[in-house]
Parts: C-alpha cells; sequence; structure tokens
C-alpha cells in the first residue's frame, strides 16, 4: 500500500507540547528523542495536527512552483471549494487570471467533473439495493474507513477522485506533450492524494499546491483583469454539506467527531435506512478546508451569484473514467488469529503496569499505545514520566 | 474450552445516553485484534441490539466478552430481570414490549431477538422473573 503523510515537522518553532500527539484522531503521531514522527502507515492526512498546532510546528508539505519550469505546457486546476470563494463571476474571473499570472498556461476549473461524478454517486446509489453507501470524495473518510471502521469498507462508493478524473481528461487532450497539471488544493488529504498517490500509482496530477502557500502571489497579480469563466453549479455543491441535494435518505454530516460517531452507528447497522452517507470531516464540508481562508460561512452564500447569470452542465464522462476497481482495499494481516490474540494479551499486561492517565508524556498518545511500544520493546515502563516521578519520590522517602 | 481472553462489563440501569458503549468498546478491541470485518458486522450488530434490551426491557446487567482458545469468541449478556414471560413470543419478528419512553428513542421496533439468533453462529437463551441470560458464538475461521 502506497499512503504517505503530508505532514511535515518543523523542529525550530516546535514546543514540545504534545497538543499535535493527543489531537491526531488514528494515533499516528509520537514523540521520539525530541523530534515528532509521523507513522506513515496511520496517518490519514486529516490536517488535525497541523491545525491543533499554535507554533507552527507542523506544516503541509505542498509542491512548489519552482516545478513549473519542469513542462512545456502547464495547467492548474482549480476545485469548486475555491471558486466557492468568490462573491461572483467577475471575481472568479479574476482570481483565474492572477493564477494564471503565476506562470500557467492553462487555468482550468474541474466543477463538471466533480458535478458529474457526484451526480454518478446519486445514480449509485438511487439503483442499489444496498444500504447506507458511503460517498467516496473525500480521502480522509475512506481511510478512516479502512482502517477504523473496517466493516464498512465496501459500502464506499467506487467512484475516482474528481481532480484524479479531471487530470486524465487534460493529460488525454494534450497527448504527446510534456503536461504538468497542478491541483491546487484546499486541504491536507488533497495535497497527499497528488504528491503521493496512494493506493494508485498511476495517478494523474504531477503536483499539488497547497492555497494558502500561493494565496500571497495570487493576490499581488490581482489586477481588474479577467478570464472568461463559468461554473457547473453540481461541481460547486460538492464541496459544501449545506448546499447539496438534500433527501430523507441521503445522511450528511460534516466535523470529524460528528462522521466518527455516524461511522459508529452505520457499523452498528442503525443506518440501513440511508442510502448514501455523505461525510465530511471538514468542519462545513470542502469549503471548510484548513488550507483556505475564507469564513466557510460566507463562502456557502455565493453559489447562487456565481451559477445565475450563466453555467456550464456536468461533464460527459465514461464509465471507464469514472469507475476505479481496487483503490479501497485494505492490507492483510499476516498473522494467525491466535498470534494477534497472544499480540493484544502481552499488550494489555504492559498496560496494566502504566498509570492509565493517556497522559502523552512519554511521547505516545496514550498508555495502550505506549504498552505496545514497550511490548516491542522500543521504550520501557521507566520511559513513563508518571511512573519515573513516582519511584523518584519512593527513592527520596527511602533516604 | 478455556478463555485466552476476557473482558467484562456493566450495563448501567436507565442509562439511555450510555447505550451503545459497551458495544462500540467491543467492536474497537475485536478490531484492534484483527477480527475479519463480516463477522466483525455480525458481532457489532448482535452486541449492539442485546446491549439495547438490557436497557430497555431490563434492569441493566452484565456483558462479557472472551476469547476462546478454540477459535471461538463467546458473549455472554445477563440481567437481574424482570425475565421474558414468553420466550417464543419474544423471537417472533416484530413482537414488541418495549416502553413508549424507548419508542421514541428509536428503540423496540420488535426485531432484537431475532436478529441477534440470526446473525450468530450459536445462540442460546433462558429466562426467569429473576432474570434473563443470552450466550452467543461467533466461529473466526
Amino acid at each position: 500500500m502506497m499512503r504517505k503523510s503530508v505532514v511535515r515537522y518543523t523542529l525550530e518553532s516546535c514546543a514540545k507540547c504534545m497538543t499535535c500527539i493527543r489531537a491526531c484522531p488514528t494515533s499516528a503521531l509520537s514523540m521520539y528523542n525530541g523530534r515528532i514522527r509521523v507513522d506513515q502507515e496511520r496517518c490519514i492526512n486529516c490536517g488535525k495536527c497541523i491545525s491543533s498546532c499554535t507554533h507552527k510546528g507542523l506544516l503541509a508539505n505542498g509542491s512548489s512552483l519552482e516545478a513549473l519550469k519542469d513542462y512545456d505546457y502547464t495547467v492548474c486546476m482549480v476545485p469548486g471549494a475555491l471558486i466557492n470563494d468568490c462573491t461572483d463571476l467577475d471575481q472568479a474571473g479574476e482570481l483565474f487570471h492572477a493564477i494564471k499570472m503565476l506562470g500557467f498556461d492553462e487555468v482550468v476549473d474541474i466543477t463538471d467533473v466533480e458535478g458529474a461524478i457526484l451526480k454518478e454517486m446519486y445514480l449509485i446509489t438511487d439503483n442499489t439495493d444496498e444500504a447506507a453507501s458511503i460517498a467516496s470524495f473525500c480521502p480522509v473518510v475512506n481511510a478512516l474507513v479502512r482502517d477504523t471502521y473496517p466493516v464498512l469498507q465496501n459500502n464506499i462508493t467506487p467512484v475516482k477522485y474528481p481532480s484524479e478524473v479531471a487530470a486524465a481528461r487534460i493529460r488525454k487532450q494534450h497527448e504527446g506533450k510534456n503536461v504538468g497539471i497542478f491541483n491546487l488544493c484546499e486541504c491536507e488529504s488533497k495535497l497527499a492524494l497528488a504528491k503521493h498517490p496512494f493506493d494508485n500509482p498511476e495517478y494523474e496530477t504531477d503536483h499539488a499546491l497547497a492555497i494558502v502557500d500561493i494565496f500571497p502571489a495570487v493576490r499581488r497579480n490581482m489586477s481588474g483583469e479577467r478570464e472568461d469563466v463559468c461554473f457547473c453549479p453540481d461541481g460547486l455543491r460538492f464541496s459544501n454539506p449545506a448546499m447539496m441535494l438534500q433527501k430523507d435518505e441521503y445522511l450528511i454530516a460534516d466535523g470529524f467527531d460528528k462522521i466518527s460517531s455516524v461511522l459508529n452507528m452505520a457499523e452498528f447497522g442503525l443506518l440501513n435506512k440511508f442510502r448514501l452517507l455523505q461525510l465530511f470531516p471538514c468542519f462545513n464540508g470542502c469549503i471548510g478546508g484548513h488550507l483556505l481562508f475564507g469564513n466557510s460561512f460566507l463562502t456557502r452564500n455565493n453559489l447562487h451569484q456565481l451559477t445565475s447569470e450563466k453555467s456550464k452542465p456536468a461533464a460527459d464522462l465514461s464509465f471507464e473514467e469514472m469507475y476505479s476497481e481496487d483503490v479501497f482495499a485494505r492490507d492483510e494481516d499476516s498473522r494467525s488469529f491466535m498470534e494477534r490474540v497472544e499480540w493484544f494479551k502481552t499488550v494489555n499486561a504492559q498496560l496494566e503496569l502504566l498509570p492509565g492517565y493517556d497522559c502523552s508524556a512519554c511521547g505516545m498518545q496514550t498508555c495502550r499505545l505506549m504498552a505496545e511500544e514497550i511490548a516491542e520493546g522500543r521504550k520501557t515502563l521507566r520511559d513513563c514520566r508518571v511512573l519515573a516521578a513516582m519511584e523518584d519520590r519512593r527513592t527520596d522517602e527511602d533516604n | 474450552m478455556s478463555s485466552i481472553l476476557r473482558k467484562d462489563y456493566v450495563v448501567v440501569r436507565d442509562d439511555y445516553a450510555g447505550a451503545g458503549r459497551v458495544s462500540s468498546d467491543v467492536k474497537a478491541t475485536l478490531s484492534s485484534i484483527g477480527i475479519p470485518s463480516p463477522i466483525l458486522r455480525r458481532i457489532a450488530v448482535a452486541c449492539y441490539e442485546s446491549e439495547i434490551n438490557m436497557l430497555i426491557h431490563a434492569y441493566g446487567g452484565d456483558i462479557t466478552l472472551e476469547i476462546g482458545d478454540d477459535n471461538v469468541i463467546h458473549m455472554t449478556f445477563s440481567d437481574p430481570g424482570p425475565g421474558i414471560p414468553d420466550i417464543e413470543k419474544a423471537m417472533t419478528p416484530g413482537w414488541s414490549t418495549a416502553s413508549d419512553k424507548a419508542r421514541e428513542m428509536g428503540f423496540g421496533a420488535g426485531m432484537g431477538l431475532p436478529n441477534i439468533k440470526r446473525v450468530s453462529d450459536e445462540f442460546d437463551i433462558t429466562s426467569s422473573p429473576e432474570g434473563t441470560t443470552i450466550q452467543l458464538s461467533f466461529r473466526v475461521t
């Protein structure tokens, strides 16, 4: 499985406060010898650690515009989530022009592809007897389901990510040319998708740019000059729970804690009356992405202005373009059931000896993870700050 | 069969706010051991249903999760009453005695016991006014 975290640790400003370690929903962060370590297998690129850090000790690792010179022809893909930040078509046109001025040959919006994928997702779920399908547009949700809610892994709709489909179309359009495709990203997970193609070595996007990284330069390029733009309304709806099609049989939820509880209920079979679960880990959906800067409550009101004057239909995509067969396979554990149970018991035996405060002072998120480290022989009980302090105190009293 | 791993839980009487907590922990425990997901799905459904039954029909009770050395997962649900007067009726799909309070919260559709039996590999129930005990088992391989 090729999965990589885009979280980058910058030592200089890290205060070693362990806040990020506690913020991680998948226990992917730990501290070793004074440095934060990101477990590449466990990280689902949700960005919670980065947004929890008040010392700028962690960053999302995007590409830089330097890479533009490696290609003969460059295309920048703009997602609906960023377009929703514009108040009207004029502003969007100005934004597109300013992005182009960074050195791109072409700036394209992918709302037509996003709209087509969204419609396909509704089609799949309206024409099946399967209950509680999970919309597959968010890489964080897909990774979370696979790792933490494995019961539901076959519920994920088998369609590809819109940015991947759009990039493949662009590549086909410019066949034979040395084309560089850059995806402008609103969140860490989309960055990861383009930079480190997890589960899919043939990913079509060459580079991922974080919106916050390039925005200062884009801002300076805003000159009143505009590109002629129009968008697909269904594509713009794709990025926000409040704008999506509301139906009794669709469950729409946003925010990491909320979607975790929805997935937990779905595993108990309690949500089978719903056909489709549309889950956004980011509060207010993709327009609440960490790498955007607008207020997600204000931006969602822009949809009407952006599409009332003129708009374009959803892209006409073929079956092959949209569907993916094996994107969400989970790694098989090679150990036998009994071996796994034995390992669990070994860890539990160590856990009994630890204080159980889950204070993270040792560098591990919880006492259970510390117990695993001890069972693996990577740490000892003495590395537990609480136990060490208690022991020191006893020694002092004895003296 | 001797047990190689055992976890005990308590379901507190009338603790509706805590509904599903035991099942969530059972699910997380078995998931971290790496139980294949089709089996995990069945255990999750049966465990949740049984836990909720203790809450809405009984005065709380005890839940035990045991993994046997025979590759079988055993679950025991025992409550202190009031017991099921007619087990045969209770096993009939759609039949329910749930209180109005429970129904208001979305429970009590009368599918509980039949469902639990359907998803388990073995199902055993005994009941008297002193309490009800349900024993379930699931083969892992």
